[in-house]
């Protein structure tokens, strides 16, 4: 009886070791595998474990759900036999994603589309998870790290966001019966053209993501500083090429045009329906107004040059792009990852353009014929020589706003321009307080 | 506050009293909460005063005692995180969460203080079994303990809930957010990522400074004199407006009173903020009330007189702080009058006929009698309102809120260098720096300027004004 019992336990501890001796030889395995290929990797990973339960959350566009929708689908189908997947999607507008995301990371969505404006504050406060799967073939399939869209999801070399559109900039819309192809070509022109048609044409001065074309444009710097929280900024430059209340004269010059006005994007809307307003900056998501009231005459061009102390000068712009992060609080950050990808990779960029007409920015889709023939998607294209991914803190916005109105309103007060650029500059550059 | 403090006293008297003069089961309980009713035979409250004990004390060591430690920095260990290829998950050290180090560094705390609070109590209560127990009186079993707090001690069950729901939903997340206001948890420091700390009462001191980048100051007094201003004018407004409005339709001569009445009374039954929006799309500078007055002549006209400035072709009905200011505190006429016509109604009706016909026999006319009695006597019944209508008028978020977002721009570069806008209140202000600027520090010492505020008018109006006595007053 006793050597039985010895027997077994003897035979119980050889399989142990067997069975540890395995463990540890698959790790070293799987570990010297993923420097080679990641893909690889995950198919391995899945395999040696059950059929695992990912529970996933993801957020994106009201507009968007139909098409997430069947994304999601065509995922699960994708990757049935690696995980039992149960996505659920939500709703959640990708301007506003940062402010959502921020009041509680840990109970944010595990995908979630936002703008690249709020990739800077996302990783600063550790929300967004660096990509760790894939990277170079996602940085590849849009570009290489020069490219916008790419940049535009790069923190300090690191990979924070998977490109999804590259056409959330902004760009100068028109109407093709009061302006010719010559006209848009100088701001100058175009107001004289409006003024004399009875109409005008508009720049929205009291948001600080447009007035940067205008100081940008003069080649006056706005920046991040290192921190990552506080601006670097020369708007309010004495010497150089152009200073800024060079800058600030000939915004205002415009602001008292009478083919000039300074609308908001809702009154954009308004201005365009009920014809008052034959062309304006705006971007992609009020292209569809413009088509439909315009119809044959909706055309789309680069931004113009304005005049700044007597000279031409091409007005630059922030280029806009969404991007797909991934929470870093997710408990299934692979997956949520492999989502992430799933979503914004080449067929689903195609499919997004087919439905929802949203420019690629995944460079082979975004070189097909369909994308290249969209007025608003080609007027990016030319613009984006002239445009600076924007990297901004949040100090940015309120002083900014505040200039532009009083600009607009043609600086009521008779403040000396210098002086109100001063007060701009010390208020984007602020301590966070 | 004298009172307060004998009672103190009082209550550690007793406590030594209990623990010199106890037998030695009032001793022991000391050590064992349930030991001094075991003594008296009461077993069921023995065990559950035991078990109590247990409890906390399992509380104290698993949560207490670990926020507690983490308490005076607010935690130092920042998380970290590692990809793991293999597991397809993050691995993360134990990192600390700030906000949650204060949240429940302050329920610990608060639950410790109770438990050794009913300690204490409970020492007094067996010491008074003893005397009982000694006396030869009856002691309760626990069916008849339990059936006294329906009876004897009512008040008791029935304070409870209540009681412990505004300690819980009010004072614990009271003292969170005051809290808050000692640390620097803003956009840089924000958890669960980022780590806060204390730093003292430099955010208040913050709210009084004015530098060249730092313009709280000089928000803070203009948003504050604008907030005073506002709920002064939007409260006596509606209530003036509202009570006239009811005698009218109230006066003998008026007919259909039920149709105007229920004409008034249709605008509460479309919801506040559908309302709002609604009203700053008509009143927008394309909108459509700015058409009509172009083509009426209204906004030349204006232009003639100088209220709008020649350089524009609109009324900045919301755009411009003065115009905005002055429309803010019409419109929110028009949505709150037919509340106050409905509470106005319901007094004047109760107003004795005799002192009316008292005074037409002598000869008063409408206005002295409207002066003489009826505004009196509204004043009375209706001072506990004006007062509340006061302070929700501080805190009127929705009105300001709805109709300027988006549409109202600060030309003041002071007031916009820190995020303020000539037409917010201290609770706008407060709420765009929260989801704006994440700036919980400087949002949290405003809070606590607008709740000292509040309580400062209550108590004042509350004091001076009405008083339980001065019924007769108003005659």
């Amino acid at each position: 009886m006793k050597s039985k019992v010895l027997a077994v336990l003897v035979s119980v501890s050889l399989l142990a070791t067997i069975f540890v001796g395995c463990g540890k030889t698959e790790t070293a395995v799987t570990t010297e595998t993923d420097v080679e290929t990641t893909e690889e990797v995950t198919e391995e990973v899945t395999e040696t474990t059950e059929l695992e339960n990912v529970t996933l959350v993801m957020w994106g566009a009201e507009e968007d759900q139909v098409m997430l929708g069947e994304m999601i689908e065509s995922f699960k189908t994708f990757y049935a036999d690696k995980a039992v997947f149960d996505i659920s999607l939500g709703v959640q507008s990708e301007s506003t994603a940062k402010d959502t995301v921020l009041t509680d990371v840990e109970a944010a969505a595990d995908v979630f589309a936002f703008a690249d404006d709020q990739l800077n504050e996302l990783v600063n406060a550790g929300a967004l998870q660096p990509v760790s799967i894939n990277t170079d073939a996602i940085i590849e399939a849009n570009g290489g790290v020069e490219a916008g869209s790419v940049k535009a999801a790069m923190k300090e070399d690191t990979l924070y966001a998977y490109p999804m559109t590259a056409d959330n900039g902004y760009f100068m819309f028109y109407d093709k019966s009061v302006f010719t192809e010559e006209d848009v070509k100088s701001l100058d022109k175009m107001m004289e053209v409006a003024s004399a048609a009875g109409k005008k044409i508009t720049v929205d001065y009291s948001s600080g993501w447009y007035l940067y074309s205008f100081f940008q444009g003069a080649g006056l710097t706005l920046a991040l500083n290192e921190d990552g929280v506080t601006n670097f900024c020369t708007w309010n430059e004495t010497d150089g090429k152009y200073t800024g209340a060079q800058v600030a004269e000939a915004m205002l010059t415009i602001a008292n045009n009478p083919g000039f006005v300074s609308l908001g994007d809702a009154e954009f809307v308004t201005g365009v329906t009920d014809g008052t307003i034959a062309a304006g900056i705006n971007g992609t998501w009020n292209a569809a107004t413009a088509e439909a009231a315009w119809g044959e005459n909706y055309a789309a061009v680069k931004l113009p040059t304005y005049t700044v102390a007597g000279e031409q000068v091409q007005m630059s712009s922030f280029a806009g792009y969404k991007l797909v992060g991934v929470n870093a609080y997710s408990e299934y950050a692979g997956w949520a990852m492999l989502l992430a990808e799933w979503i914004t990779n080449y067929e689903n960029q195609v499919k997004r353009f087919e439905q929802r007409g949203l420019g690629p920015s995944n460079i082979e889709a975004a070189a097909s014929d369909e994308v290249q023939s969209s007025p608003a998607i080609a007027a990016l294209a030319a613009q984006s020589v002239y445009a600076t991914v924007q990297r901004v803190g949040n100090n940015f916005w309120d002083p900014a706003s505040a200039y532009g109105a009083i600009v607009a309103a043609g600086n009521p007060d008779g403040t000396d321009l210098q002086e109100l650029v001063d007060l701009l500059v010390d208020g984007i550059t602020a301590p966070v307080q | 506050m004298k009172n307060f403090l004998t009672q103190i006293v009082k209550f550690i008297k007793e406590i030594v009293l209990a623990i010199k003069e106890g037998d030695l089961f009032v001793k022991f309980s000391l050590l064992i909460m349930g030991m001094g009713y075991f003594g008296r035979k009461q077993m069921i409250k023995g065990i559950i005063m035991t078990l109590f004990q247990i409890l906390v004390c399992f509380f104290a060591w698993i949560v207490a005692i670990p926020y507690l430690i983490k308490i005076p920095t607010l935690g130092t260990v920042q998380r970290e995180m590692i990809f793991n290829l293999d597991t397809m998950k993050n691995e993360v050290n134990e990192f600390d969460h700030s906000f949650k180090i204060l949240l429940f560094g302050i329920i610990s705390i608060f639950i410790l203080f109770v438990s050794l609070l009913i300690y204490f109590v409970n020492i007094i209560k067996v010491r008074s079994l003893q005397l009982r127990k000694e006396a030869g009186k009856h002691i309760n079993n626990f069916s008849e303990d339990i059936k006294e707090y329906f009876d004897k001690k009512f008040h008791i069950t029935l304070l409870f809930f209540p009681v412990a729901g505004i300690v819980v939903f009010t004072v614990i997340p009271l003292l969170v957010v005051i809290m808050v206001a000692f640390t620097n948890y803003d956009q840089t420091n924000m958890p669960p990522t980022n780590l806060f700390t204390w730093v003292g009462v430099q955010n208040f001191q913050q709210l009084f400074t004015s530098s060249i980048t730092i313009t709280f100051g000089y928000s803070f007094k203009k948003v504050l004199l604008w907030t005073l201003v506002w709920a002064f004018f939007a409260t006596f407004t509606n209530y003036i407006a509202g009570i006239l409005l009811a005698i009218f339709i109230n006066d003998k001569k008026t007919k259909l009173k039920k149709m105007w009445r229920t004409f008034f009374v249709v605008t509460i039954a479309v919801p506040q903020f559908v309302t709002l929006l609604l009203v700053r799309n008509f009143f927008a500078d394309t909108g459509i009330v700015n058409t009509i007055c172009q083509s009426l002549g209204v906004t030349e006209f204006l232009q003639n007189i100088g209220l709008v400035k020649q350089s524009l072709s609109y009324i900045p009905f919301l755009t411009d702080p003065a115009w905005a200011k002055v429309m803010v505190i019409l419109i929110n006429m028009w949505i709150g009058i037919p509340y106050l016509m409905l509470i106005a109604t319901g007094v004047l009706l109760n107003i004795p006929t005799d002192i009316m016909e008292s005074a037409r026999i002598d000869g008063a006319n409408g206005f002295q009698v409207f002066v003489k009695i009826t505004m009196p006597y509204m004043l009375f019944v209706t001072g506990p309102y004006l007062v509340t209508s006061f302070v929700a008028n501080i805190n009127n978020f929705n009105v300001i809120y709805l109709l300027t977002q988006d549409v109202f721009f600060t030309m003041d570069q002071y007031l916009a260098n820190s995020n303020a806008k000539e037409i917010d209140l201290l609770v706008t202000w407060l709420y765009r720096l929260t989801q704006e600027q994440y700036n919980f520090k400087m949002a949290s010492v405003i809070g606590i300027v607008v709740f000292v505020l509040c309580a400062t008018f209550t108590l004042l109006a509350f004091n001076t004004m009405i008083k339980g006595n001065r019924e007769e007053d108003f005659q």
